[in-house]
């Protein structure tokens, strides 16, 4: 059968003119031989002519075997198709931009999808790789490992794996110097092992040695990332055997990591690899970070044994867990050890739960999806409007002789045509947006991919939407357009109210109206909370402060360099005119870096099965809390005279004194701080246990995230608590433009090596993804999805009314004729659109709350079944919906009755 | 009906892959006027008909065909059977002969035969 098809396929093909020819040569023949019998030369053609019987049958006969029919048809459907799509540009216009938005939204949210979930991991055996977490007392998950922990579990688990390899990552910048020029790079430090592990192949040189990173600078040497190498490098690949500085250390660059390896999570591109070795020579790691054993901020990779299940893996771990635990007991002891396999997210992700966001995907998904169904809604509608004045054309086809698959088969062409067109348009919208995606500004230096690149699953997905979407908007048309009685509407002459089709056409509009209401209760919702965001109140006052982030790390300071570099500057920076006060802080409000301290506070006992007492910490200068406009409730503020080495002291908000001394006064109390747990930006204290005294109780300040609750927050003098980067805020009256080059002047005057970054105001510095960024995403996001379901329900409606209306000219003419007033027929009109609102508004609200608890997770400072949103969503929808019910229903009001029954 | 065509094509099919065995490479007019001889005009078929089965031979890979001269130096297109046609034909002959002698069998047998 098919080796047939093939032959057919690729054999010579016989011309038709070379079958005629052969009838010819057999006519002739016969001819000839009855001319031979003694007949005339017209008896003998004619005779001749009768014996072969039907020319035209054969040569159909002939036409048919060449080709495969459907093809024939398929074409012949393509070309008509494409004739009806131009004789009604306009129709085709809308029906294909209508398609062609809905498909857009879909592409450019699945283009977010696909990059940060779908696109496969350049690790080799990925689905064999398993990243390792334990439980502390409380439950949470925690993948930071010491060194030691890396290795004791490394050696008692090879029964199940065959590699164990560790990074430490995000621990902050490096700055890297090239022939005098310095640059931040982020890096991560690796165990020897991790590029072995990871199944990768260098791009350019080689990897660090699998057997380096035991010992402190036993392999001074650095691997690029690849982008890094293209972006800073300008992809030479002469840049082996580099001689550069890092935090002012010497490293050799010895190779550049693969194309597509950011590092294990797609979120992140990092920069540059180092051995585990240069961890305490470039990155201040403690001196005792291959011994110590405490979280030092290092996640563990696993590679799985073939044939080893992560049950089997997990099992052996638990053994593991306990026997570490019980070995070196800690203050937050482990409860168990387990392994999880590498999704797109970890070793970032709670492996717990699902992260934000996946959900933010989902409900985007889902929400897009959505449009696409008004989109298709909508051009069915339509369709079945051009299919009722179809009806006479597909009643002639069918009474010439066409099948009714045939027919079936024409309209699908039709609607499949214009889903592709829609395809089209909409892989150009959605490349528009997916920009607009990757061009967010996340305001941090972290070096996140937002490289949200078309690629084939891409295309895939726009094309598979489109090819399901005519079929969708196709097929209800389609079927009932052929399903006709031929005699009703050959006779009928014109006059084609089927009320049943009506019906069809009312329940998708009902659908359309339901649906944009979901879309717009949503998009409300994002609105409202972005808006109670914006003007919660901070805790603190984001205006007139421009911010300067600092590393004096990165210029190859030391701590003591580090401070008196910061205290000239301060002091400096005071003298300018126009400052009113001037502070540093090593964390900004609502930015990625945050630390926290385990504490222990006598009188406090941590409820059962709870974590151990801890409190997010910022270490401040004096002045900080006039700078932030943060006031001090009681006691005092940071001052001058806390120094390095007065008594140790502390701010702390409402949430913490009431947290810990929920009934006596915090000020004069004392704490200790236990555990100094390696915070991002990779510098440690070096004393572990020290004893605090709150001096003073500030006001409950926003400075981690929009949350509603305050947790507990302390402020640290910097004198006390160094850190690097740090962040110099200035609060001025001036505009805080012209401000800029002074205080960078001032900067490089005092240093010329000091990298300065995130320069921006304390306002801008809130549009982070851990502040207003994400709330101003899903609001706009959402708005314009609203917005676009809004449109396509109001010109669902106002086509469906409008088409039954001109239907029933005839009708209401005789009801005009017969002494129907005017206001009877709009009502008549009008009460048909109302109906559909109404029906279609409730099952609205219901979808809505079906979904809100998934739009809740987004949402802050509004309930996800807030009311007014609800009410001021159905009553914009139900206007809008009436409006453009009314503009048909006045239409058919005007109808002349002797107009109207003179119509036909 | 549209069995008895089949039976009707099924068996022109083996007619033309007979005759072009017996008499070797001939055109279609030739083995239309073959078919009529044998056949004794009993097979009152018009020679048109011969067409399709010869192409959807051709296209089974059963016959081959390329223009040539006829006796009176006309251009005809000839025919000839194929290796797989000559497999084909033999495989048809013998299950023709099957049948034909189990409803020969049939219609010779009397009613005491079935007692």
């Amino acid at each position: 059968m098919f080796a047939g098809m093939f032959q057919r396929m690729f054999r010579r093909e016989r011309k038709a003119t070379d079958f005629d020819a052969e009838i010819q040569s057999h006519i002739r023949l016969e001819e000839e031989r009855l001319r031979e019998q003694g007949l005339t030369p017209a008896e003998a053609h004619n005779r001749a002519c009768r014996a072969f019987g039907n020319v035209t049958h054969a040569q159909e006969r002939f036409h048919e075997s060449r080709r495969w029919l459907f093809f024939d048809h398929f074409s012949q459907d393509v070309r008509f198709a494409l004739r009806m799509l131009r004789k009604s540009p306009a129709f085709t216009a809308i029906a294909a931009l209508t398609l062609a938005l809905g498909i857009g939204a879909n592409t450019a949210i699945f283009s977010m999808v696909d990059s940060l979930f779908l696109r496969p991991s350049p690790v080799a055996h990925a689905e064999q790789l398993t990243t390792l977490a334990f439980q502390r007392v409380g439950g949470d998950y925690d993948s930071i490992f010491s060194y030691s922990d890396f290795q004791d579990i490394r050696n008692q688990s090879a029964e199940v794996f065959s590699q164990v390899a560790a990074s430490m990552d995000l621990r902050g910048m490096d700055g890297l110097s090239v022939n005098g020029k310095q640059e931040p790079i982020w890096t991560s430090y690796v165990s020897g092992n991790f590029f072995e592990t990871m199944g990768l192949k260098p791009a350019l040189g080689n990897f660090i040695e699998p057997a380096s990173g035991k010992s402190v600078d036993d392999a001074p040497v650095l691997v690029l990332g690849y982008t890094y190498w293209k972006t800073h490098f300008a992809a030479d690949p002469n840049v082996i055997g580099k001689s550069v500085l890092i935090n002012g250390h010497p490293v050799t660059i010895i190779g550049v990591a693969p194309q597509g390896f950011h590092s294990i999570s797609t979120f992140l591109d990092m920069q540059g690899y180092m051995s585990f070795g240069m961890a305490s020579v470039t990155a201040d790691a403690s001196k005792d970070f291959f011994t110590s054993r405490k979280p030092a901020g290092i996640t563990i990779y696993a590679h799985l044994k073939p044939g080893v299940t992560l049950s089997a893996a997990q099992s052996a771990l638990s053994v593991i867990g306990r026997r570490l635990s019980s070995q070196y007991p800690l203050d937050d002891n482990w409860k168990s050890l387990l392994a999880y396999s590498l999704g797109p997210l970890s070793p970032y992700d709670d492996p717990s739960g699902p992260a934000i966001i996946m959900l933010m995907c989902v409900l985007f998904l889902f929400l897009t999806g959505l449009v696409l169904l008004l989109a298709c809604l909508n051009v069915a509608n339509l369709l079945l409007a051009r299919a009722s004045a179809r009806e006479r054309e597909m009643a002639v086809r069918a009474a010439v002789g066409a099948a009714r698959s045939r027919l079936v088969r024409q309209l699908l062409t039709e609607s499949l045509l214009l889903a592709l067109l829609g395809c089209a348009g909409g892989i150009a919208f959605g490349r528009l947006g997916s920009q607009w995606l990757g061009s967010l500004n996340l305001n941090t230096t972290m070096p996140f991919v937002l490289d949200f690149q078309f690629d084939w699953r891409v295309f895939l997905y726009a094309l598979a939407a489109a090819v399901l979407t005519g079929i969708v908007v196709g097929i209800i048309p389609a079927l009932r357009a052929t399903r006709v009685n031929l005699n009703d509407i050959l006779h009928k002459s014109g006059r084609t109210s089927t009320a049943r089709r009506q019906r069809a056409r009312s329940v998708l509009v009902i659908a359309q109206v339901g649906g944009s209401l979901m879309l717009l209760i949503v998009a409300g919702l994002f609105v409202r909370s972005l808006q109670q965001a914006e003007h919660l109140d901070l805790g603190f006052d984001p205006h007139h402060v421009l911010n300067f982030t600092l590393d004096a790390h990165e210029a190859g300071y030391n701590d003591a360099q580090g401070r008196d570099f910061l205290q000239n500057l301060l002091s400096r920076v005071r003298a300018l005119p126009g400052i009113e006060t001037a502070s540093l802080a090593a964390v900004v409000p609502m930015s990625f870096s945050g630390n926290d301290e385990e504490l222990k506070i006598q009188g406090y006992e941590p409820p059962k099965n709870q974590p151990a007492a801890t409190a997010d910490f910022n270490a401040v200068s004096p002045d900080y809390f006039r700078t932030m406009r943060m006031p001090i409730l009681r006691g005092r503020a940071i001052l001058d005279s806390d120094t390095q080495t007065s008594a140790h002291v502390a701010v702390i908000n409402e949430a913490m004194a009431k947290e810990f001394w929920p009934s006596s006064d915090p000020i004069g109390r004392q704490f200790m701080s236990i555990n100094d747990v390696q915070h991002p930006t990779g510098s440690t204290a070096v004393v572990e246990h020290l004893s605090i005294t709150v001096v003073g109780i500030v006001k409950n300040g926003r400075v981690v995230n929009f949350r509603r609750d305050f947790r507990p927050y302390m402020y640290l003098p910097l004198a006390q608590k160094y850190e690097t980067p740090v962040t110099l805020q200035v609060r001025t009256s001036l505009p805080l433009a012209s401000l800029n080059p002074e205080v960078l002047g001032l900067v490089h005057s005092l240093s010329a090596s000091m990298p300065v970054f995130n320069i921006q105001t304390m306002t801008d510095a809130l549009d982070t993804l851990p502040g207003l960024l994400l709330y101003q995403i899903g609001a706009a996001l959402a708005a314009s999805l609203g917005l676009l379901g809004l449109a396509l329900a109001a010109v669902g409606i106002y086509g469906v009314v409008s088409c039954t209306a001109s239907q029933r000219t005839h009708e209401i003419g005789i009801r005009l004729a017969l002494g129907a007033q005017r206001v009877d027929i709009l009502r008549m009109v009008l009460g048909q659109g109302f109906r559909i609102v109404g029906i279609g508004v409730l099952a609205g609200v219901l979808a809505a709350v079906a979904i809100a608890r998934l739009v809740g997770n987004f949402l802050s400072g509004v309930s996800p079944l807030d009311p007014l949103t609800y009410l001021s969503a159905s009553l914009l929808l139900a206007a809008i919906a009436l409006f453009a019910c009314y503009i048909p229903a006045r239409r058919a009001m005007r109808v002349d009755p002797m107009v109207a029954l003179r119509y036909e | 009906m549209k069995q008895k065509m089949d039976v009707l094509q099924g068996t022109l099919a083996l007619m033309i892959l007979k005759t072009l065995d017996v008499l070797g490479p001939l055109h279609g007019y030739g083995i239309a006027r073959r078919i009529e001889q044998i056949s004794g005009d009993l097979l009152a078929v018009n020679q048109g008909t011969l067409y399709p089965v010869l192409l959807k031979l051709e296209q089974e890979g059963s016959i081959a065909s390329e223009w040539g001269a006829s006796e009176h130096n006309r251009r005809a297109r000839f025919y000839r059977l194929t290796r797989d046609g000559r497999k084909q034909l033999q495989a048809e002959t013998r299950g023709w002969n099957q049948t034909s002698a189990i409803i020969g069998r049939f219609f010779a047998a009397k009613s005491e035969d079935f007692s």
